[in-house]
């Protein structure tokens, strides 16, 4: 995202939308984007809708207003000269909006977000079938995003238990080799919002595959939101629980449940 | 995606908060899906759920977005999200999803235990559960509980922390109200699976020092 200056009368309300928080007022008095922190979510640019006012009428009024120690308060999703301007975005920097613009939709997986359809289509797919789990470990998120190459100390540390990475995964996709869990090299610097490495395990597995995960977080400087799935048994039961609790982890109260109404049902043989 | 999987909370306060979405299957079921999608929606919108959308095409929060032009531009897609804030009306909107029979994915999130029951109670067994084990990594960096609350109640995080501070300040000093200031946030998340009726409650509790 960049921010015309000629048009920026500095009002400061694309501050707080920017997800990451790398907006600012610069010496100028007008807003300026730090293009290394920028995950190119285009948020402020949605959120903040153009009121189209000409910038030297909004400079003249807040000129005035301060004058006699006024201001105005203006609506909080707005941008008053449309100074907001996504630009068009080249590999590698385009790898941001693929991961962190929702409204973007991945070339490999066909859907808009980080990571795949998971568990939301399993009841047509079978992606996990009895006696899997799937592990879902989303980097960066909340809100602090990450840069690949912490991802990719992730991805390494987790490639060495030779888990099934998701092929259609945009992070296995981005793999130089997807036996070591390396990212391609010329991605490392680039930031996301998030990024969702997604792996299927078997369910005996999973105390191995946690304590991994225990240990690198250790090494990242960024946030990260794990989840398990797996396929329900007849009678309702979720199979990865047991396997969690014996590792000495909780789960959460709240989650995602497929209520299977997907046809035709995926059967295993 | 894990996009609802981490709403934080209290039970109490999830207790308000369940996100159905029909989701569809690319080389399976998303092919010919358009017409099953806007079905889902209209089934959803009869029962008047507080946020509505797909992530193509925004949400009911958003400006110039009309319900009614978005279900009828819905085409062959990922999916579509409502957000429901109470059991019954939840087991009401499954109940005529199973008649509807519209052979696309559902899936809810929510209590885990208030989703079974309300399979249970149409007669369905769940079919695939997914947990959060929560958040993991550098915590230090993450805020306060309550800006957390917010925050994950969108699954792409598109509300920011910053702006999450800033809503909770004008509220406190009745610059807006807890419903315009809801209303902006869920503005921000594309999809359309924030709540802005719990929002609106933890604002309130925040405006009056309950929280």
């Amino acid at each position: 995202m960049e921010i015309d200056k000629k048009k920026c009368v500095g009002c400061g309300n694309c501050h707080a939308v920017c997800t990451m928080g790398v907006i600012y007022l610069d010496e100028d008095g007008k807003s300026v984007v730090n293009q290394d922190e920028c995950v190119e979510c285009n948020t402020c640019y949605r959120v903040c809708r153009s009121e189209g006012y000409r910038p030297w009428v909004v400079r003249g009024i807040r000129k005035l207003l301060s004058v006699f120690r006024l201001g105005y308060l203006a609506e909080l999703d707005v941008c008053p000269t449309g100074a907001l301007t996504p630009v068009q975005l080249e590999w590698p920097r385009n790898v941001r909006a693929l991961f962190s613009d929702p409204t973007t939709v991945h070339p490999g997986t066909g859907v808009p977000g980080r990571g795949t359809d998971e568990i939301k289509t399993n009841d047509v797919t079978g992606r996990l079938r009895n006696g899997e789990a799937g592990l879902v470990v989303e980097i960066g998120r909340p809100g602090t995003g990450a840069f690949f190459r912490d991802i990719e100390k992730i991805a390494m540390a987790l490639a060495e238990l030779k888990p099934h990475f998701e092929k259609e995964n945009p992070i296995t996709q981005l793999m130089a080799n997807p036996d070591t869990g390396k990212i391609k090299e010329d991605i490392l610097n680039e930031k996301v919002l998030s990024a969702i490495i997604e792996m299927k395990i078997a369910l005996e597995r999973i105390p191995e595959f946690l304590h991994t995960l225990e240990k690198i977080q250790k090494e990242v400087d960024t946030v990260i939101s794990v989840g398990i799935a797996s396929k329900c048994l007849a009678d309702g039961t979720i199979p990865h629980e047991v396997w969690v609790r014996k590792t000495g982890y909780a789960v959460s109260l709240n989650g995602k449940t497929n209520i299977g109404l997907g046809r035709p049902l995926f059967r295993e043989d | 995606m894990t996009n609802t999987l981490h709403r934080q909370g209290t039970s109490e306060s999830l207790e308000n908060d369940y996100v159905i979405f029909a989701h569809t299957a690319k080389g399976v079921t998303r092919e010919g899906s358009a017409p099953k999608l806007q079905e889902f929606m209209r089934i959803c919108l009869k029962y008047h759920p507080v946020n509505i959308g797909d992530g193509k095409q925004g949400n009911i929060h958003q400006d110039d977005v009309d319900i009614h032009k978005l279900i009828m531009n819905q085409g062959d897609g990922a999916g579509a999200a409502a957000v429901f804030t109470d059991l019954n009306t939840l087991q009401k909107v499954i109940e005529e999803l199973i008649k509807a029979d519209l052979g696309i994915s559902i899936n809810i999130s929510g209590l885990l235990d208030g989703v079974q029951k309300c399979c249970r109670n149409a007669k369905i067994e769940r079919h695939s559960v997914e947990h959060s084990l929560g958040f993991w990594g550098a915590k230090d960096r993450l805020p306060e509980r309550e800006i957390l609350e917010f925050n994950t109640m969108c699954g792409h995080g598109m509300v920011s922390f910053n702006l999450i501070r800033k809503m909770i300040e004008y509220v406190k000093l009745r610059r807006l109200t807890p419903k315009k200031a809801a209303k902006i946030m869920a503005k921000c998340c594309e999809c359309g699976v924030f709540n802005p009726t719990r929002a609106e409650i933890i604002l309130e509790k925040i405006k009056t020092g309950q929280r």
